[in-house]
């Protein structure tokens, strides 16, 4: 009785049966019956005999005792060790990719920083600063990013054909590094930069730490958010020729992004929102126009060669 | 007026762009490497532009096709895995063998069938990119799979042998597929509240030895589980499944509960000779 008792105790502290304790069938009835009664042991010694009775009934019949038979494996000694060792594993796993991903998320948190000191050097152009002197301050930050991209790839060569697993953890800050870089190439080109030239910049490689095309179109939508402001404070100092010039980079852009098939995602959101962005280049231009603002020859020249 | 004039060029643009030659799209000009001649400018960057928006449509059109039929693989392993599950849960004290024989065969279809096909569609590619297309699917498949083996053994399937089970079916010259531990996780928290149904069942039909020993399986799981779930990756989904795993795991508790306080009033009943059942039980005894 009193040696029971301790089973039953020892069995609730720790419910996972201990592998050097042999476990007989009674012994596991007693334990799960009087779970129920624990604080009663004068419960406990009827619960006793009624054990008794159901086991000698289960017993009588082959069927069942078959199945409780194969029911009771599970919490026999070796099947709830491997079951142990299996969860014990994953744990394991499971911490190491926890680290791994604090470590991705280091260098994430470097990115966003980075990129936010490329934002402000960019946000000059509003404040009509020459070109060159903005563009140069903010190129510096490039091969910073650079830098970054490697260590991110360095780390994910850790665990080859996983890339898409921890992608979450960059995919937000690269998207604002490729709408600034991109911004940044349009000041010094009026071009568009394509997905490769961004890879080539940032020093990625498709084969290996590539740049997500997905992430890439997002990161040029943004960049056309910034479009209708710099116009606006163009034409506020005097350049009248920005607006046509934008407009129709601007258009080409929305004509090649409604080549796409998108799903109903994210960049979709983004590429709707593109649309008020040349509306708006097109009211500064239609009102820097109307005026007779624009330089006159310029303007029929382009509409000369997009015709 | 201007609004109208820019939507007329831009549908002319997408006429440039579907027309354009594909052999102009290979030699993916560079903009930036030909600053010029100043008016021409313009047409020559918005060519390259199409040319490089082509690429980019036919990549994301390739991934969206591919998606779209991984979602398709998966919800048919779906479908088929719930059906091995209804088929575990026909099992009563009479029939198991015959019930678990049929299971097998279902499974190891799904197997054969659906599961192949994903395999053969993921091959390839990174695992994870579209996890969440397929991630409903192998869940319900892992679901399946460990609560046959739990019928039939009384142990939890290890993802181990899961994962070998799938080798056969890839390409030797590609990286198997194999699944990840998050969605085994998840579908082992699926098939807690599997059991619970089991369990109940079980007790309604007078074996409440096997429920008990279901209870502390799923007791375990649930245990093994509270440290493994706060490091997962998404862990969202995973909590909530742990406030209806623990919710099984008390059920079964309090049906085992309940026929164990009323036990001493309606189990020996079950062995009385009134029962119709008991005639029956005794000739299987004497088949075997």
């Amino acid at each position: 009785m009193l040696r029971n008792a301790f089973i039953v105790l020892s069995h609730s502290i720790n419910p996972n049966p201990n592998p050097n304790f042999p476990i007989s069938l009674p012994h596991l009835l007693k334990f799960s019956i009087s779970r129920s009664s624990l604080p009663n042991l004068h419960r406990f010694s009827s619960a006793h005999s009624l054990t008794n009775r159901t086991s000698r009934h289960f017993c009588s019949s082959t069927t069942q005792s078959s199945m409780a038979d194969a029911g009771n494996s599970s919490s026999s000694s070796s099947s709830s060790s491997s079951m142990e060792k299996q969860f014990e594993g994953f744990l394991q796993q499971l911490e190491q990719s926890g680290n791994l991903r604090d470590r991705i998320r280091a260098v994430a948190a470097e990115i966003e920083s980075s990129t936010r000191l490329m934002h402000s050097c960019l946000l000059l152009v509003h404040q009509s600063r020459p070109i060159p002197e903005v563009t140069a301050r903010a190129e510096a930050q490039i091969d910073v990013l650079k830098g970054l991209y490697r260590r991110l790839a360095e780390i994910l060569r850790e665990l080859p054909g996983q890339y898409y697993r921890y992608h979450g953890d960059w995919r937000t800050e690269t998207q604002t590094a490729i709408s600034l870089i991109a911004f940044l190439h349009w000041l010094q080109t009026e071009n568009l930069l394509v997905h490769s030239e961004v890879e080539q910049k940032l020093g990625l490689d498709s084969s290996e730490f590539g740049l997500d095309i997905e992430d890439y179109l997002i990161g040029i939508c943004s960049m056309s958010n910034e479009l209708p402001r710099y116009v606006v404070n163009q034409v506020t100092t005097g350049d009248y020729d920005c607006p046509r010039k934008v407009l129709a980079f601007l258009t080409d852009l929305h004509a090649s992004f409604r080549m796409l098939n998108l799903r109903n995602d994210f960049l979709r959101k983004k590429f709707d929102g593109m649309k008020y962005d040349l509306r708006r280049v097109e009211e500064v231009y239609y009102d820097v126009k109307i005026r007779g603002l624009a330089p006159i020859g310029d303007s029929t020249g382009d509409q000369g060669t997009q015709a | 007026m201007l609004v109208r004039c820019s939507t007329a060029l831009q549908r002319f643009y997408v006429i440039m762009a579907t027309s354009f030659d594909k052999s102009t799209v290979a030699a993916e000009a560079r903009p930036s490497s030909n600053p010029a001649k100043k008016p021409r400018k313009m047409s020559t960057s918005a060519a390259a532009m199409t040319a490089a928006f082509d690429k980019y449509a036919h990549y994301l059109n390739t991934l969206n096709d591919k998606r779209e039929r991984v979602v398709k693989a998966s919800r048919d392993i779906t479908i088929n895995s719930k059906k091995v599950i209804f088929q575990v849960h026909r099992i009563s004290k009479y029939n198991r063998d015959e019930v678990l024989e049929k299971a097998e065969k279902d499974l190891a279809a799904v197997t054969d069938q659906y599961m192949s096909r994903l395999v053969k569609e993921l091959q390839g590619t990174d695992f994870w990119k579209l996890r969440r297309a397929y991630s409903p699917g192998v869940q319900e498949y892992v679901e399946a799979a460990t609560l046959y083996e739990f019928c039939k053994t009384g142990k939890l399937l290890n993802l181990e042998a899961i994962n070998a089970s799938l080798l056969p079916l890839s390409d030797p010259s590609f990286e198997p597929l194999q699944i990840n531990i998050l969605d085994y996780v998840l579908g082992v928290a699926d098939l807690t509240g599997e059991l619970m149904r089991l369990a109940i069942g079980r007790i309604s039909d007078g074996e409440l030895e096997y429920a008990k020993t279901i209870c502390r399986f799923v007791r375990e799981i649930y245990r093994k589980l509270t440290l493994v779930v706060p490091t997962m990756d998404e862990n969202y989904e995973m909590k909530k499944k742990m406030d209806t795993m623990l919710q099984s795991v008390v059920k079964i508790e309090n049906a085992c509960f309940s026929v164990h306080v009323r036990g001493s009033e309606y189990i020996p009943l079950l062995g009385c000779s009134s029962d119709p059942n008991f005639s029956f039980l005794g000739a299987q005894v004497l088949e075997l």
